[in-house]
């Protein structure tokens, strides 16, 4: 008869297997990585350009990154996107503060074709003047219906608080969409995409021979020398609200300037955060959601730049919540920093991480995401390893005391909006 | 080629197993055939706060969430006009976990007063979170009830009103699940690296023994055809005017669905779409035109909604949108645009596929729809599509009386 009152016995995840890609160096700065044993016909090429936000002006950036594929001499915008429908691919950017992403789809007898159509086609971008004063217009109509939302206002706000003087602190303003030349996203063009890629990463069974074209055809694009990156952030602590008083939610945002991956404390706080406010069972969510019924939802994370890094908490909560909620977060921080764990708590986040760490690794496309985020910063796949180990490890005292020495509600920027 | 085994428990469940060696995971899918077209007009957004409650533990087990991480796995589930579906991501390893977790919840759940009341507080959240607190966020809340007459698919998912969610009751709560959660009424899916001789005595283990039920009739009424051009306008504080074009279509299961899948992405899907290149590209009259098909079980919406560009009327715009699709009446799709969109749908297939959890739902709705190898079959469906069978849609559907306008003017 079955006991249904006692959970199956459940066994604990020892080690993972981390599959690293092939590394092949297109010059001394700018490395092709190949992810080729992929058990089915999909294939993704990733192109990553300097070219973030902090080189230019924010709408200089973000009007050429999305204008890349706007025309060139010889093709018209929509016979380039044409030809892309033809080859069955699809392509994604991605556009932060330190970079550019461009991702193509296809099966993989088409990767090559579709590689070449939209590297061609942004390399020789002509930025027609039609092109850009549709871009212009499509793009301040959605930067006015994100200013409608409270998130979008909260974010803003602790990205100030976040950035406070630094390269990346620029905020966009409506008034910014008035005021662009064309000669501005050209001069951009020739600085940071011609010359700017600095990462290829292919996944797909695709032939050598293909990948050797890849290779040859990117070489004159590449950066020549290695990349730095901002590392003295700062915030400014304190509370800040902004008031929006048709709002029926508001949105909170609370954090401060932390670190990346290269940091001694990086798995330790990671492991915190998982248990604050990283997975489904995490206190804030537990306490704020399941107990109160403030939000629908509240989370915390760590966001890594290339030097440096900031820890946050979001969450939209009913305005009449607002302090509440607020009072709730410090709480649960203040508990972290006086009271150790309790044990089957730290078991049940070492064996979900564990399980969360083993669904990351599963498939190609995944042991590749896991070796970029790590290649980020100079880092390799024993990274993983070595954070396992940590997770078997670690005991509730230590996370204590990351927890004293890193999360003080003094040091916090606290943003509202609603 | 998705590789299945289908069989049914005595007591009525559907079991489906595919089984995949290459991943260390394993995902345990659970479908019910229950969604917000099965509500009661006056309590609506149940299915789905119903939802919420399946979390707050079952009949012998007090924390479901706590248990499945305890075993490194993670879940979560959505609900729609048509199902609702919940799923567990696993190491194969503890499967078990999964299998008990979720047989536990469909034998009972633990029905505790905190759970509702808490619930009802979240969901009303997200009910102000996704319809209220963003510009344009209440359209469908405006546009079903346009559209749909009879037919409950009149209201959202979220329900038509936070009232109704308010005031549901423990005994709406129980009733709910006594008919509708029972194993004839549901699709279990267990994809991944299981293992193949033990594993339906697994499942019988622990959903063979939960009581079968009725799978309950489903009488809703139908939606007259539509006879005559519907138009709403709204007042809003939102940055631009905006429209949405609902025409009605054909359900999931008939060939509407593919044509109309075709269609939309031909008309709207991206820049080098037809609408995107008249009205936006050449003409001007919008800043962003898009469309897309519902896919609902029973008869769907073909969606065509945008921005119109400042200083642009909605009669302006209007005049020029019936001419375009008087166009697309007489012309279809060309026939290499429909060779494109044939690839990116076989493209988006593929990627598709890819994920363990898509496979997994995919599978599960398929069976549904009546047979889970509709997943394979699916792909051919696409490919004999011709640009004589989109003129035949286009007539079909792109017709005056059978199209409903919502307009969302800027009040400001």
């Amino acid at each position: 008869m079955l006991d249904r009152n006692t959970a199956p016995a459940t066994q604990k995840i020892q080690k993972i297997n981390f599959v690293e890609p092939q590394v092949l160096w297109i010059n001394d700065s700018v490395k092709l990585l190949w992810m080729k044993d992929v058990p089915n016909e999909t294939s993704r090429i990733d192109l990553y350009f300097n070219a973030g936000l902090r080189q230019d002006r924010n709408v200089i950036v973000s009007l050429c990154s999305s204008l890349l594929l706007s025309g060139t001499k010889q093709k018209s915008s929509t016979q380039i996107h044409e030809q892309i429908d033809q080859l069955g691919a699809y392509f994604d950017i991605g556009l932060s503060h330190e970079g550019l992403l461009i991702s193509i789809f296809a099966l993989k007898k088409n990767l090559l074709k579709a590689f070449c159509l939209i590297f061609d086609s942004i390399q020789d971008a002509t930025f027609p003047d039609k092109e850009i004063a549709e871009k212009v217009t499509e793009k301040r109509e959605r930067f006015k219906i994100s200013s409608a939302k409270v998130g979008f206002t909260a974010q803003r706000k602790f990205q100030e608080k976040i950035f406070f003087n630094t390269p990346y602190d620029e905020l966009t303003q409506i008034s910014d969409f008035d005021n662009i030349s064309k000669k501005e996203i050209v001069d951009f063009h020739d600085k940071w995409i011609k010359k700017g890629l600095y990462k290829i990463a292919v996944v797909g069974s695709i032939d050598s021979k293909e990948l050797e074209t890849i290779r040859f055809r990117c070489q004159s694009n590449c950066i020549t020398s290695p990349i730095t990156y901002f590392k003295d952030f700062c915030n400014s602590p304190g509370a800040f609200h902004v008031e929006k008083k048709s709002a029926v939610q508001s949105a909170i945002r609370v954090g401060k300037t932390l670190f990346n991956k290269t940091h001694d404390d990086f798995f330790d706080f990671s492991i915190l955060n998982t248990i604050l406010g990283d997975y489904f069972g995490s206190r804030l969510m537990k306490n704020i959601r399941e107990d109160k019924g403030y939000t629908y939802g509240i989370g915390s994370a760590i966001a890594e730049t290339g030097g440096s890094g900031y820890f946050i908490i979001g969450s939209e909560v009913g305005t009449k919540h607002r302090e509440a909620s607020l009072n709730e977060i410090k709480k649960e921080i203040e508990l972290l920093n006086s009271l150790s764990i309790g044990k089957s708590e730290l078991e049940l986040v070492k064996n979900y991480l564990l399980g969360q760490m083993l669904k990351a690794a599963d498939g190609p496309y995944a042991m590749m995401d896991l070796f970029l985020s790590v290649d980020a910063y100079s880092l390799d796949m024993e990274f993983y390893n070595r954070y396992i180990e940590r997770i078997h490890q670690i005991q509730s005292d230590e996370l204590k005391s990351i927890s004293k020495k890193h999360l003080q509600w003094d040091s916090m920027s606290i943003v509202s909006a609603g | 080629m998705v590789e299945f085994q289908r069989y049914k428990l005595s007591n009525g469940l559907t079991v489906i197993l595919h089984q995949d060696k290459t991943t260390p995971m394993v995902v345990v899918n659970t479908l019910y055939d229950v969604g917000a077209r099965d509500e009661n007009e006056q309590k609506t957004g149940f299915a789905h706060l119903f939802e919420h409650l399946m979390f707050g533990g079952s009949i012998n087990i007090l924390e479901f969430d706590k248990e499945l991480q305890k075993a490194g796995g993670e879940s979560n589930a959505f609900t729609s006009n048509d199902i609702t579906n919940y799923y567990e991501i696993i190491p194969a390893q503890n499967i078990e976990t999964a299998l008990w977790l979720e047989s536990d919840r469909m034998l009972s759940l633990a029905f505790t007063d905190k759970s509702l009341e808490v619930q009802r507080n979240v969901v009303i959240e997200e009910f102000k979170q996704r319809y209220l607190n963003q510009p344009y966020g209440d359209v469908w809340l405006e546009l079903r009830p346009l559209v749909y007459e009879k037919h409950p698919y009149k209201w959202a998912t979220i329900g038509k009103d936070i009232s109704h969610i308010e005031n549901a009751t423990m005994s709406d709560v129980k009733s709910f699940f006594k008919k509708y959660y029972n194993p004839s009424n549901a699709i279990l899916c267990i994809s991944g690296n299981f293992d193949k001789s033990i594993i339906r005595e697994q499942v019988e283990t622990y959903f063979g023994g939960i009581p079968g039920g009725l799978k309950p009739a489903r009488i809703n009424p139908q939606e007259p055809k539509q006879e005559e051009f519907k138009c709403k306008s709204i007042d809003r504080d939102v940055p631009a005017n905006a429209f949405y074009y609902a025409f009605k279509m054909g359900p999931r299961k008939s060939s509407d669905y593919y044509l109309g899948d075709i269609m939309s992405d031909a008309v709207g899907k991206d820049s080098s779409s037809i609408l995107n290149i008249a009205l936006k590209k050449e003409l001007e009259l919008v800043t962003e035109i898009s469309a897309f098909i519902t896919g609902s079980l029973d008869d769907g919406l073909f969606i065509i909604s945008g921005k119109l560009s400042e200083g642009i009327s909605f009669d302006e715009l209007d005049k020029q949108f019936w001419i375009e699709l008087d166009t697309i009446k007489q012309t279809g799709v060309d026939a290499e645009k429909l060779i494109g969109i044939k690839n990116k749908i076989s493209t988006a297939k593929a990627f598709q596929e890819q994920g363990l959890l898509n496979r997994s739902i995919n599978l599960s709705f398929f069976e549904l729809l009546g047979d889970a190898n509709g997943i394979n079959e699916e792909p051919l469906i696409y490919q004999k599509i011709e640009t004589n069978d989109l003129i035949v849609f286009a007539k079909n559907t792109f017709v005056k009386t059978n199209c409903s306008l919502l307009k969302v003017c800027n009040n400001a």
